[in-house]
């Protein structure tokens, strides 16, 4: 026999050879208990690990994630008279043998011999089929590699070796959400990601970016910093708009269009989103859709007071078209416009057509938003604003490519934050963004939404979420709801509210073949590298080696 | 072999079960309870392995008056316990043979015959076939017998016979094969499991 085997006998198996224990039961729709092996102990084990599975009768092997882990015994009476804990060895011979670990594993997926893509699982292995702890090899296998589509954003738990890569295409292809509590990761992510797409030039990107993260440089608590997407992409493939320029300018950001919205531009249908924020009651909303009627495009400066209309406005009252008290209540509140900087009386520029023609070049759009980004109502009405036009456009140019007329609009991915603000139970079904979330991609059109209440958001556009990245979440309805209409999820519940409270999340859905719990991808120089931004010592090499080529020396 | 293989009794009746040994007075340290021996079977070609669970001296009438003598001598004494024929009868539980493969841990196919020798086993057989644990629930299955004192013993002499740094996780493994046998019954499993603790 050769030296290796020799020293395998003498070493006995390694570890991955050894099953962690054998299925003792359990359904396809509830997950397999399997009884662990006396020589491990459930102390070494961690939900969210994955295990593969050889059927005992069959040649099939199946993927899946530990969801929880137990102890159990094969006498209740043990429980009564446990050993002593001076009873050392009483304790090591009954634990493992007659008292032992129990784990529960969701099935995921499942791969025959003679394929080499795992599908999703139809059926589950039988009886005392072996649990075997998964190897690099055999995750590495499902998750596949990285090219211009799949972009690596992460590693699973305990498997620093392994990538775990987003199907970009599948991503786009549906609405997608990162969810988790403040501050556990979900703007690194989202950045993560947003680089990817743009890399791969899948989509354009339109970022509102309430808190100035995606755009120029952030700083975390410690100081560092962070690139932001301008900076990754210098070539031009990254726009920022900024709402505040003055803001943008301290911070140092590069600049590359300053929005202003006219008065005459806002619509009613703009204004009505902000009713919650701006205390608008539905009479209120009812009588702004008649006073733009009535007066016109000017309708909002008319109410402000700064076109000497007040006789106008008097007749509407006198002829009881509206109630005095009404009147005056909208206009007080309509104040607030005043003190958003970005909005400018008179017709504003043309920035849908601005940006809609970038995105439709292939450049993605970061709306920075400055200080403005505090105020929620501005953040809603910018958001509306912006995107009721622009996928307007979307759908024109998507019904002339279908009728021949024209090319097919580049992808768009919208990003919003506090997402629930645009899209609770009460107002999902009348907005925009509700309607880009259930038409799909029928338009090209699909969000990105973040936010660290998912159960705020209607149920119906939750379901519809076709990609969710979860970071750490501890309220039980904001738990339910990143799980709702995912068939058989159920049981990483478990493994969702034992996340670390940074850079971990559980990836599930439409862009990756089976739930992942990663240690998200590091947002260092390392990812600036991989998708081409050449830094300090690099550049100068480069650099140094172009002038060569050109100047031949 | 090193140790020279000491004869401890003759089969005096057999099944494939058991046997009954007999023997004069035994020596200071074999036979014990709890402890291996080895009777040939199949003319030879193989050897049941015995685990001896009883240990039994018969009395009759002339022990019997020399015990209730006011003031027995000691040369009646020693006369009585060397010279006098008295059987000590050694009972063992077959639990496994020994053939030219190594151990089976199963009933012999045959039994031993009368007057085979029966000899105990030397350390190194005992540590070679404890090696498995698999003749455990030949004894627990056997009727009528104290099976955890008997494993108890058998199980910590096994033990012993092993290097000092190895005996704690024999035992430990040994346990836990008690325990899938006694896994209804925690009370007795207890109780072994403490009388095997080192
Ligand atoms: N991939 C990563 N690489 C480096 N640092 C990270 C990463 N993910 C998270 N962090 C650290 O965690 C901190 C919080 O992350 P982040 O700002 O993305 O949280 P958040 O969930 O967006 O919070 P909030 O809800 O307040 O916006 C960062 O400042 C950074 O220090
Ligand atoms: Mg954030």
């Amino acid at each position: 026999m050769s030296e290796r085997s020799e020293l395998d006998e003498h070493l006995g198996p390694k570890p991955s050879d050894l099953p962690l224990g054998v299925v003792v039961g359990g359904s396809l729709s509830t997950g397999l208990t399997v009884k662990i092996h006396p020589a491990f102990t459930v102390e070494k084990l961690a939900v969210g690990r994955y295990v593969v599975i050889r059927g005992r009768q069959t040649d099939r092997t199946f993927f899946g994630i530990i969801t929880d882990i137990g102890l159990d015994a094969t006498d209740a009476d043990l429980a009564r008279r446990p050993p002593m804990p001076d009873e050392d060895f009483s304790a090591e011979v009954l634990s493992g043998e007659i008292a032992y670990g129990t784990m529960h594993v969701s099935p995921m997926l499942m791969l025959d011999e003679d394929q080499d893509q795992p599908r999703p699982v139809k059926t589950i292995p039988g009886h005392f089929s072996a649990v075997f702890e998964a190897s690099a090899k055999d995750v590495d296998r499902v998750f596949g590699t990285e090219d211009k589509t799949h972009f690596y954003v992460g590693t699973p738990l305990d498997m620093e070796s392994v990538q775990v890569n987003l199907d970009l295409a599948r991503f786009i292809e549906r609405s997608a959400g990162v969810f988790g509590k403040s501050g556990t990761g979900k703007s690194f992510i989202t950045r993560t990601v947003l680089a990817g797409i743009i890399r791969s030039g899948l989509a354009s990107t339109l970022i509102f970016d309430m808190h100035n993260d995606y755009g120029w440089s952030v700083l975390d608590e410690s100081g560092r910093e962070y690139k932001g997407l301008r900076q990754l992409f210098p070539g031009g493939h990254v726009s920022v708009i900024t709402l505040d320029e003055e803001t943008s300018r301290a911070r140092g950001s590069k600049v590359d269009g300053v929005l202003r919205v006219g008065y005459e531009q806002i619509q009613p249908e703009d204004v009505e989103m902000l009713g919650s924020f701006m205390g608008l009651s539905g009479v209120m909303i009812d009588a702004l859709y008649y006073l733009s009627y009535k007066l016109g495009s000017k309708w909002i400066s008319i109410l402000l007071g700064d076109e000497n209309e007040e006789t106008t406005l008097q007749d509407l009252v006198d002829e009881g078209r509206i109630l005095g008290a009404t009147l005056s209540a909208i206009r007080r509140r309509f104040e607030f416009f005043r003190r958003m900087g970005f909005l400018v009386p008179g017709k504003g520029d043309d920035a849908v057509d601005e940006i809609f023609h970038r995105l439709n070049m292939g450049t993605s759009v970061v709306l920075e938003f400055g200080t403005y980004g505090n105020t929620m109502a501005a953040y809603v009405l910018v958001a509306n604003y912006l995107t009721r036009r622009i996928h307007e456009r979307y759908v024109r140019q998507k019904n002339l490519a279908a009728g021949g007329q024209g090319d097919e609009p580049r992808p768009l991915v919208i990003v919003i934050e506090e997402a629930h603000k645009f899209l609770d139970p009460q107002i999902a079904g009348h907005t925009i963004f509700g309607t880009i979330a259930r038409e799909l991609r029928k338009y090209s059109v699909t969000l990105l939404i973040v936010d660290q209440r998912p159960s705020g958001i209607d149920d119906e556009v939750m379901s519809q979420i076709g990609t969710r990245m979860t970071c750490l979440l501890d309220n039980e309805a904001d738990i339910r709801a990143v799980f709702s209409g995912v068939s058989g999820a159920g049981a990483l519940r478990e493994v969702l509210a034992r996340l670390d409270t940074q850079q971990q999340a559980l990836i599930m859905g439409h862009a990756v073949p089976m739930p992942v719990v990663v240690r998200t991808r590091d947002y260092d120089t390392s990812l600036y590298a991989s998708i081409g931004l050449a830094e300090g010592e690099e550049l100068k090499k480069r650099a140094k080696k172009g002038s060569k080529t050109l100047y031949g020396d | 072999m090193s140790e020279k293989a000491v004869l401890i009794a003759r089969v005096t009746r057999c099944s494939t079960r058991s046997f009954v040994g007999a023997s004069r007075l035994p020596e200071a340290d074999v036979p014990t309870f709890g402890s291996f021996c080895k009777a040939r079977a199949q003319r030879g070609q193989s050897e049941v392995i015995g685990l001896i669970y009883d240990i039994r001296i018969e009395d009759d009438e002339m022990a019997r008056q020399i015990a209730i003598a006011a003031d027995p001598s000691q040369e009646q004494l020693a006369d009585n316990r060397v010279s006098r024929l008295i059987p000590i009868e050694i009972s063992c539980l077959a639990v496994g043979y020994s053939s030219q493969d190594g151990y089976a841990y199963a009933l012999p196919p045959q039994p031993p015959m009368t007057l085979d020798d029966v000899f105990a086993l030397s350390r190194d057989e005992v540590m070679a076939f404890t090696q498995s644990m698999d003749f455990v629930p030949l004894v627990f299955s056997a009727p009528g017998l104290p099976a955890d004192e008997l494993l108890a013993a058998c199980l910590r002499y096994s033990a012993e016979v092993r290097p000092q740094s190895e005996q704690r996780a024999f035992l430990v493994e040994a346990g836990r094969v008690c325990a899938r046998q006694l896994a209804g019954d925690v009370a007795r499993l207890d109780r072994l499991v403490r009388n095997l603790a080192p």
